[in-house]
């Protein structure tokens, strides 16, 4: 017998896919759910949103470099899609370190999970909240962006790793502090 | 007025399900919730809603008043 998969698109998660990563089905993760590895993942996580947002600031960065256009284009070209997928691949795992809990829906959690999810949720409101002032502050009073042209600084980045941490950021909050998960 | 969240719930989960044979899993299974929960629980780190209370009574063949009290229960009580 055959069991619909269920689709959470609001949420962009299966049923099928969702209780994998709830029960301990799939073992071989089973090694990112320590404490320690979850903080792990968490930092490198952090260090992937800032080196992402920091492409906004590569052509001034690059001027100081003395490279020629060509090399410098393919120097950032490389090294935005490399820490890009690096960053993406790093939430993948943080995801499954915490059991997909941020991303499920109420009817496939338990009270503690819910609790604990809807917790994170509002400290990474909160945290995203003094993230964007920082955002506001740097474009006030940092180099000048020109968003989306290919010379001067381009805003892009900043924004790509604005969504990149409120997409992560309750994983990383309940990777942080929960002790089992 | 809510309650203070430092207050302490003490309970009696491990005791009563050891006593029961069950191990977390299956008393999770019974009550339907991640076995985890069923730790925090026993650690008294995490104070469930009535129903799960109520429902963990149920599975363990006890009453609520006997899993569940402010006061430290008396070692050996069961």
């Amino acid at each position: 017998m055959s069991q619909k998969n269920k689709i959470y698109w609001s949420l962009g998660v299966t049923e099928k896919g969702t209780r994998a990563l709830l029960t301990d089905e799939n073992s071989k993760f089973k090694w990112l759910r320590s404490q320690r590895n979850r903080r792990v993942l968490v930092v490198l996580n952090m260090l992937g949103i800032v080196l992402v947002s920091l492409g906004s600031y590569f052509p001034t960065l690059t001027t100081t470099l003395n490279l020629s256009t060509e090399t410098e284009l393919l120097v950032f070209s490389v090294t935005a899609i490399v820490v890009i997928f690096l960053t993406l691949l790093g939430y993948s795992f943080l995801r499954v370190a915490v059991r997909g809990i941020a991303d499920a829906p109420d009817e496939l959690l338990d009270e503690r999970q819910v609790q604990i999810r809807n917790t994170s949720y509002r400290d990474a409101y909160l945290a995203m909240g003094y993230l964007v002032l920082a955002l506001l502050l740097l474009m006030f009073f940092g180099p000048e962006l020109q968003m989306f042209q290919s010379d001067g600084n381009d805003g892009s980045y900043l924004v790509i790793a604005t969504l990149f941490a409120f997409a992560a950021a309750p994983s990383m909050i309940l990777a942080w502090r929960e002790k089992d998960i | 007025m809510s309650r203070n969240p430092e207050e302490p719930v003490f309970n009696q989960i491990e005791a009563i399900r050891t006593s029961r044979g069950l191990s977390r899993q299956a008393l999770a299974d019974l009550v339907g919730v991640h076995y985890q929960t069923i730790g925090y629980l026993e650690r008294g780190e995490y104070s469930p809603s009535l129903v799960l209370a109520l429902r963990i009574a149920k599975a363990l063949n006890t009453e609520v008043s006997e899993l569940f009290s402010l006061t430290e229960p008396k070692k050996g009580k069961k």
